[in-house]
């Protein structure tokens, strides 16, 4: 045990103290801000108001209320948010409109210092429109589906109200009957209410599969490299004369995964740090406080921690006896490649099954995705976010998950034992298999 | 005699292809310098690794201290160079003989102090806090070598340990191994530089593709080859002394060398017939001694340069 913990230290303290160590931790904090922040800093820049100029040849009063319509079309819901659009009316008839719409086309989208003199947009009432609810729109900014949506949805309002009105309906009976539903999402899960909203529970499943994931990939290479690096340096001889290869095997993949556990708390401290002072921070990248609420930490409760940790802490050691015992079997990165392969399907199957669990938690793939150790610790926790998982649901699967580590970490440690002194040739699968049975 | 540190006892080692170790025995006494020799690709690794329990034999068995249980389960007790060395590259010298101390079961504040002391007694000491890989291979075997005694273990297996050291360094690790052998504890070590083993062992163990050749102590070794070798300096007539030292019946083998000659005779023959025989042909000798042969020569004769000429006879061990 003594022994274990040697290993256990060894590879921690060399592997955190290591400069790859630091700047990874530094680096991909920061990669992942920047992937967060510059699609909100691109989405940004549709957020300022678009000058539109309303040609109305509509001829029945559809240009007044259109503009008023659009003019109170605001970004967000605050009182003081930005308008939409800014609206100017430009009276034609049906012989005049081709000529002005073109006049006011020329004097959209220009660019450096004309840009401010401008419109972005031209809005076309032809004298049907009323009618045939038809009407054309040239813009810069057609390219964008959000704000073509808006704008359509906008329009339609106008065009509503004001085909109400004509029809003789009261003026506040319109008011209310056009007034938009607003529908609030909230889980419920084993008839009790868990305040999360749906999105919140989707973010948390995924982050969590992502997190794994990722967990597994990076630490999972560093162990098969560790472990070739043990061989390449022929350190190995060394350790086999004073210790067992489970002692190695489990020194190694402990060591390891506190090392990755200790980088992750870096990067959830920060992000939780991130989180609440999001809106600041956010606001500094030129991105408003509003889009940086979309990425605040949802809160996560307690049970579903537990059962995250539990299969993160389970499926990591499974994960890295393979990795290991992946190395244990090649001489050098190169050869690792076929042997690999195999064990990142694995991640990947568990980690894109999340994607199907998301649509229906519950049905009959989820559950038996869920009862499989190597998929389970992916699986099992965004079932446990998304719905009431059965607690001897979540027992069988626990206790297959311990079954499979130590099936893993048995195996592993058959190769191990063989694999770490051979040098040269690589084994054949049918090798392998001797090896693991002979040990 | 107490329990041998080693026993081996007709061990057999078979790798793809090939016998590595072939129905091998030997005994390692308690204390003293043992030597393994033979040549390149004998069997010595692949016997030390059999002895360090890093591989199993095929047959036979092997005990240590005259128990059954392998050399992971006594690793407390022994110490263990291996020929490849190795360190891991990064860590700090210090950190790594701590780590080495621990897997042989020091608690991390013994191993800080013995370390230290080895790295003074190396003269390394201030390059403690240094990463191994800034090191020179020279001071690598040094700090592999201090961790291979870290424990002060009762029984040392050394594999080629004076390979790639410069004169002064290798004067240092002979010193270092003298003194554990005058302190009562055992050591073993391979090497194929007969000198360094005739020198320093107590003990030698010639083995040759896997088979043991010469087995005993150096003194009774050399007593079984006495008087079969002869060195002799001519002073004149050298021409007439072909015939004599060509013929069989009196001589087995010639190292001819102008002036002077090394040889061993024929089974039957006698230093007297041959000495009559060059007289007689009217050769003039400066000198015709009976010597004590070197290992050097006791391994060649045994072992044989060409293949063909080895004698590989069962139980030649004396």
């Amino acid at each position: 045990m003594n022994k274990t913990m040697a290993v256990v230290r060894r590879e921690y303290v060399e592997r955190v103290r290591s400069k790859a160590f630091l700047i990874s931790t530094i680096l991909v904090p920061v990669f992942m801000v920047l992937v967060m922040l510059l699609p909100m800093l691109m989405l940004a820049g549709g957020d300022h108001t678009s000058r539109v100029a309303v040609v109305d040849a509509s001829g029945s009063a559809l240009g007044a209320p259109l503009a008023s319509t659009l003019k109170a079309a605001r970004f967000g819901s605050k009182p003081n948010a930005m308008p939409r659009y800014a609206v100017t009316v430009f009276p034609a008839t049906a012989a005049t409109l081709t000529a002005e719409r073109d006049r006011l086309i020329a004097q959209t989208g220009l660019s450096g210092e004309h840009r401010g003199d401008g419109y972005d947009g031209v809005l076309v009432l032809a004298p049907g429109t009323l009618a045939s609810g038809k009407l054309e729109y040239y813009g810069t900014n057609v390219g964008s589906p959000d704000a073509m949506a808006r704008l359509q949805r906008d329009v339609s309002d106008a065009i509503a109200g004001v085909r109400l009105a004509t029809a003789g309906v009261d003026e506040g009976v319109v008011k209310q009957a056009m007034a938009k539903a607003d529908v609030s999402t909230t889980k419920v899960e084993d008839g009790k209410i868990t305040g999360q909203s749906g999105m919140a529970a989707f973010g948390i499943a995924y982050a969590m599969g992502f997190i794994l994931y990722l967990a597994i990939v990076i630490y999972g290479q560093q162990m098969t490299t560790s472990v070739i690096e043990e061989k390449t340096s022929r350190i190995m001889e060394v350790l086999t004369s004073s210790l067992t290869p489970f002692q190695m095997l489990m020194g190694k993949v402990l060591g390891v995964g506190l090392a990755g556990l200790t980088q992750m708390a870096i990067w959830g401290g920060t992000a939780f740090a991130l989180g609440s002072q999001g809106g600041h921070i956010a606001g500094a990248f030129g991105a408003s406080a509003e889009a940086a609420k979309d990425f605040a930490l949802p809160g996560m409760p307690v049970s579903l921690l537990v059962v995250f940790l539990l299969y993160f802490a389970l499926g990591f050691l499974l994960y890295g006896a393979l990795f290991a015992a992946v190395g244990a079997m090649c001489n050098s990165i190169q050869e690792t490649q076929q042997y690999i392969l195999p064990v990142t399907m694995l991640t990947m199957i568990g980690f894109f099954a999340v994607f199907a669990l998301i649509k229906d938690p519950n049905g009959g793939i989820g559950a038996t995705l869920s009862l499989i150790p190597f998929f389970s610790p992916f699986t099992m926790p965004v079932r446990w976010s998304m719905t009431s998982v059965p607690l001897v649901q979540l027992g069988i699967s626990l206790a297959l998950m311990v079954l499979g580590l130590l099936a893993c970490v048995w195996i592993a440690g058959r190769i191990y034992r063989t694999g770490i002194l051979m040098y040269g040739k690589k084994p054949s699968w049918r090798e392998l298999w001797r090896w693991i049975r002979v040990g | 005699m107490s329990t041998p540190s080693v026993n081996v006892e007709s061990v057999t080692k078979r790798f793809a292809g090939h016998t590595a170790v072939d129905r091998l025995s030997m005994q390692v006494p308690a204390g003293g310098i043992f030597g393994l020799l033979g040549p390149n690709g004998a069997g010595k690794s692949t016997t030390i690794r059999l002895i360090m329990s890093i591989i199993e034999p095929d047959e036979g068995r092997i005990t240590r201290f005259g128990s059954a249980q392998s050399s992971r389960d006594l690793s407390a007790r022994i110490g263990y160079l291996p020929e490849e060395r190795g360190l891991y590259k990064k860590m700090k010298v210090l950190d790594h003989l701590i780590f080495l101390g621990e897997t042989k079961g020091l608690s991390r504040a013994e191993g800080r102090k013995r370390a230290l002391a080895w790295l003074e007694r190396l003269e390394i000491a201030g390059w403690a806090q240094k990463k191994v890989e800034d090191l020179s291979k020279g001071m690598q075997q040094k700090v592999q070598f201090a961790g291979a005694l870290l424990h002060e273990p009762e029984l040392v297996i050394l594999d080629e340990p004076f390979s790639g050291l410069d004169p002064i360094n290798a004067q240092t690790m002979k010193d270092i191994v003298v003194g554990i052998a005058k302190s009562g504890r055992t050591v073993l070590f391979s090497t194929h530089v007969m000198e360094q083993a005739e020198r320093m062992c107590d003990h030698v163990a010639i083995i040759a593709r896997g088979r043991m050749v010469v087995n005993g102590t150096l003194a009774q070794v050399k007593a079984d080859f006495g008087g079969r070798y002869l060195a002799l300096g001519f002073s004149s007539g050298r021409e007439h002394a072909n015939a004599a030292l060509a013929d069989p019946r009196l001589v087995a083998r010639l190292d001819d060398y102008g002036a002077s000659a090394e040889l061993r005779l024929a089974d039957g023959a006698t230093p007297d017939q041959l000495l009559s025989a060059l007289v007689g042909a009217g050769v003039g000798l400066r000198r015709f001694e009976v010597v004590e042969p070197s290992l050097q020569a006791i391994f060649v004769a045994k072992v044989g340069a060409d293949p063909d000429a080895a004698p590989l006879p069962q139980g030649a061990a004396a």
